[in-house]
């Protein structure tokens, strides 16, 4: 009895002393022989997966014994794939990920959404994908100045209504007041296709999806939001109206969390601290980088509580902008 | 150039390490395609991370050879069990499962596995003719063009359908367009006919339709009915190479044939958009409506089965057109490609031919070579692969539902198609048993959702207009003289007959 309420003492002075410390190490351990899915909320192939796959690929590499399933959920413009992570257990088994657009979705209240982005598990994020104005080549427009300009609308392409290319592009269109005629229906590099055709002049795009089109010299950016390229004129320094600056802004914001990696609500803080650590070294790693490169895929990493608190930010809009986004969505059905 | 094209060939040959890697891209390629509901796109996603540190030519004829032969295995289950691993194998399917059903599953393997093969090699030549005018001509189909092809398309199903049928084929083609309204509507962002399921916005997988369609009423039959799917005893047919062989000699027999659906799948896929399906089905509509018997398709001719997998080979060659030259994918799977080809360090854009002209002769002829290897080594085992068709319905059916059940999920990872499948499975078999066409279902479905979303960005760009542009003008010529050439088919007989009378 003595000897048994001994080592019960001994056994709380231990546990006393080095919870603080470990609980991290609680959270690296309790991965070991686990399996955690990743849902990539597209089809296999492009941008969403070949991040995904290649955070699962390294986090693994970052969480000894674990291993990544990659899982492909597509449809219905990311909100499957989000709404089943949002949906799974909070045990740290299951994370993904998504279009930031989503939180268009979410602001406007979108329907089919089951998921609220400011309750989630947020992990990291691996890159930044400044928007930029895109031109075709063969058309006269070379400056912001000119675009605004023309006095006959010109085309603009979009993908499917309510997709977030969509919802930017007649978000900035109406409220900069720009001549433009918004066509959607344009997916995946049907756009680009569109433009050497002539159908379309321009779109507003992720400057990555368009850089390869450009250097190919079929067309030219004329304007940039967000990013730290220097070469192009920021959209907000050509632009006064308050409005119109507020929603640039949350366009800003899209494009700074971009590839994002995140958990449903309520991943005990032990394992979410693993899972930040191992997305941490993942990012650090230089095989990763490298890959990444190849891919020209740019690696410009957040982490967790950081991506949380941008999340946030780009959710609680004004009255004002909330109203202009519908607005602005709401003007251009027809 | 000559000299290029040569040098290219004896170093892509005279390597024994990318020889090697060639064999394992194909072998990997057809149990891909084999399997029914994963896609060619799925394979290279996962071969990406293996292709890190290859040389680029190595890495770029792996993934090639890899995707181009996967639509040479697809036809094995659609013409053995009914089983279309995918939307292009479905066209495979009317005429190569009621061949495997007459005991001639042998003849069909032969003749659709050398189609495939002469399909990827005839495209990989109209690739290299195409280079230099490939500009004008992908830039010549625009969302007008698109339309009016899928109509033209669509009024194939007058003669899938034939004669009598009409009615039924008609009814049929509409109930396949009807679904395929299903899903966002493109113009006005509303879902429709989806009620509260996220599933349904993309529209209703083609997949799960084409094997509750196809796959599950003949599997439904033949376990009513029982014995084996060739409805003749094993010991009536000497199964052997020389069945395989004759197979084999149709395809020159119907050379004309080949070589026009070739071209036209080489076509399809050099345009961005169109899709793999749209090709398979053009083709196969072409056949019907260019052969003299139209009757017999549907019930085992070997041209259906000679149209469908030419087109889906040779429009790997198209596709790569303007994925390597305008650095813009002519498919899903090109799109992944196009990926992989950043990876290995290759810049697809109009400096590949002052630049790396090599490669892309080297491409080229991975394409020929690597269709060579598949075929000769399928045409080695179909052999004992058709055996499988004597086998007794009590063994088979229960495999092969499984194997439909897993496609149907697989495709998307959606519980929900699942439900989709017995639903539609009924249907299948309520038509199959009331002898209504099914064909033109598929039809509707594909081409239709084109059709719709390409009018919608051509009345947009043009309003309407867009009719009077020169192209189009030669399509509405085009489907006037088919739709003109169904009605005189359909009345020649009874005209014929009523001249007897009177005479």
């Amino acid at each position: 009895m003595n000897k048994a309420w001994k080592r019960f003492g001994a056994a709380c002075i231990a546990l006393g002393t080095t919870t603080g410390a470990a609980l991290a190490e609680d959270g690296v351990d309790f991965y070991k022989g686990k399996t955690v899915n990743y849902i990539v909320a597209t089809a296999p192939g492009g941008g969403y997966d070949s991040y995904g796959r290649l955070v699962a690929e390294y986090m693994q590499r970052n969480l000894p014994g674990s291993t990544f399933v990659v899982k492909n959920m597509p449809g219905a413009g990311h909100i499957i794939g989000a709404n089943a992570i949002y949906a799974s257990k909070g045990d740290g088994l299951t994370i993904g990920t998504f279009n930031t657009g989503l939180i268009y979705n979410q602001i406007i209240n979108a329907n089919g959404v089951k998921f609220d982005l400011s309750k989630m598990s947020w992990i990291g994020k691996a890159a930044s994908d400044p928007r930029v104005i895109v031109i075709a080549a063969q058309s006269p427009i070379k400056s912001f100045a000119d675009l605004v300009a023309q006095k006959t609308p010109v085309n603009f392409a979009t993908a499917g209504l309510g997709s977030a290319s969509y919802v930017e592009t007649v978000m900035l269109t109406n409220s900069l007041k720009l001549p433009v005629k918004n066509l959607t229906g344009y997916n995946g590099t049907d756009d680009q296709l569109a433009m050497r055709r002539g159908e379309v002049v321009g779109s507003i795009a992720s400057r990555s999806s368009y850089s390869n089109f450009v250097e190919n010299g079929y067309g030219r950016f004329i304007a940039q939001i967000g990013g730290a390229d220097k070469d192009l004129p920021q959209l907000a320094s050509l632009v006064k109206d308050p409005g119109a600056l507020a929603l640039i802004n949350l366009v800003q914001s899209q494009g700074d969390i971009s590839r994002l990696t995140a958990g449903p609500p309520g991943i005990p803080a032990d394992r979410m601290g693993a899972l930040i650590g191992a997305y941490r070294k993942a990012m650090e790693d230089k095989d990763l980088q490298a890959r990444a490169e190849k891919l020209e895929r740019p690696v410009e990493p957040a982490y967790g509580e950081d991506v949380a608190k941008a999340i946030a930010k780009a959710l609680n809009q004004s009255d004002e902008t909330k109203h202009l986004l519908a607005e602005a969505l709401k003007s251009d059905k027809k | 150039m000559i000299d290029v094209m040569f040098g290219s060939l004896g170093a892509l040959l005279s390597n024994p390490q990318t020889m090697g890697l060639m064999l394992i891209a194909v072998l990997i390629g057809l149990v891909v395609g084999a399997t029914p509901g994963i896609g060619g796109r799925l394979s290279i996603a996962l071969a990406i991370p293996f292709v890190f540190g290859m040389d680029m030519t190595q890495g770029a004829v792996f993934l090639l050879t890899m995707h181009a032969v996967n639509g040479t295995s697809g036809q094995i289950s659609s013409i053995m069990f009914g089983v279309p691993g995918d939307g292009d194998d479905a066209a495979t399917t009317i005429d190569g499962y009621p061949m495997a059903k007459k005991g001639e599953a042998g003849r069909a393997l032969g003749a659709s596995i050398t189609a495939s093969g002469v399909g990827g090699i005839i495209g990989a030549i109209v690739f290299a003719i195409m280079i230099p005018v490939l500009e004008p001509i992908v830039l010549a189909f625009s969302p007008a063009e698109f339309f009016l092809l899928a109509i033209l398309g669509i009024t194939f199903i007058a003669f899938l359908a034939g004669g009598a049928n009409i009615f039924k084929g008609m009814v049929v083609g509409l109930f396949g367009m009807m679904l395929a309204t299903v899903g966002m509507d493109p113009q006005t962002g509303t879902a429709r006919y989806a009620g509260d399921y996220l599933f349904l916005w993309d529209g209703i997988s083609l997949v799960t339709c084409v094997l509750a369609l196809f796959a599950v009423p003949e599997m439904i039959t033949l376990a009513v009915k029982g014995g084996s799917i060739a409805a003749i005893s094993t010991d009536n047919i000497k199964f052997s190479y020389r069945q395989i062989f004759q197979g084999v000699m149709e395809v020159p027999r119907h050379w004309g044939l080949a070589l026009r659906t070739s071209i036209i799948g080489a076509l399809i896929g050099m345009v961005p958009g169109l899709g793999g399906s749209a090709a398979a089905w053009l083709c196969y509509g072409h056949a019907v409506q260019s052969s003299k018997t139209p009757e017999r398709f549907g019930h085992g001719a070997v041209e259906g089965v000679i149209a469908p997998e030419t087109a889906s080979n040779a429009k790997e060659g198209g596709s790569l057109l303007p994925t390597l030259f305008f650095g813009i994918p002519g498919s899903s799977g090109m799109a992944v490609m196009m990926g992989a080809f950043l990876i290995l360090g290759i810049q697809p854009g109009p400096t590949m031919i002052t630049q790396h002209l090599d490669l892309v002769w080297t491409l080229i002829w991975a394409l020929v070579v690597g269709n060579l290897i598949a075929v000769t080594f399928l045409l080695f085992i179909t052999r004992w692969v058709a055996v499988l068709t004597f086998i007794n319905a009590t063994m088979l059916v229960p495999f092969i539902i499984v194997l439909v059940v897993i496609g149907a999920f697989v495709n998307e990872g959606q519980w929900e198609n699942l439900v989709i499948l017995v639903g539609m499975s009924m249907i299948g078999y309520a038509m199959l048993r009331a002898n209504w066409p099914r064909a033109p279902f598929v039809i509707g479905l594909v081409l239709g959702r084109i059709a719709e979303e390409s009018l919608h960005k051509a009345l947009d760009l043009w309003g309407f207009s867009f009719f009077t542009r020169p192209l189009s003008l030669v399509l509405i010529g085009m489907i006037v003289a088919t739709i003109t050439f169904a009605i005189y088919r359909s009345r020649k007989p009874s005209a014929l007959n009523s001249a007897q009378v009177s005479a």
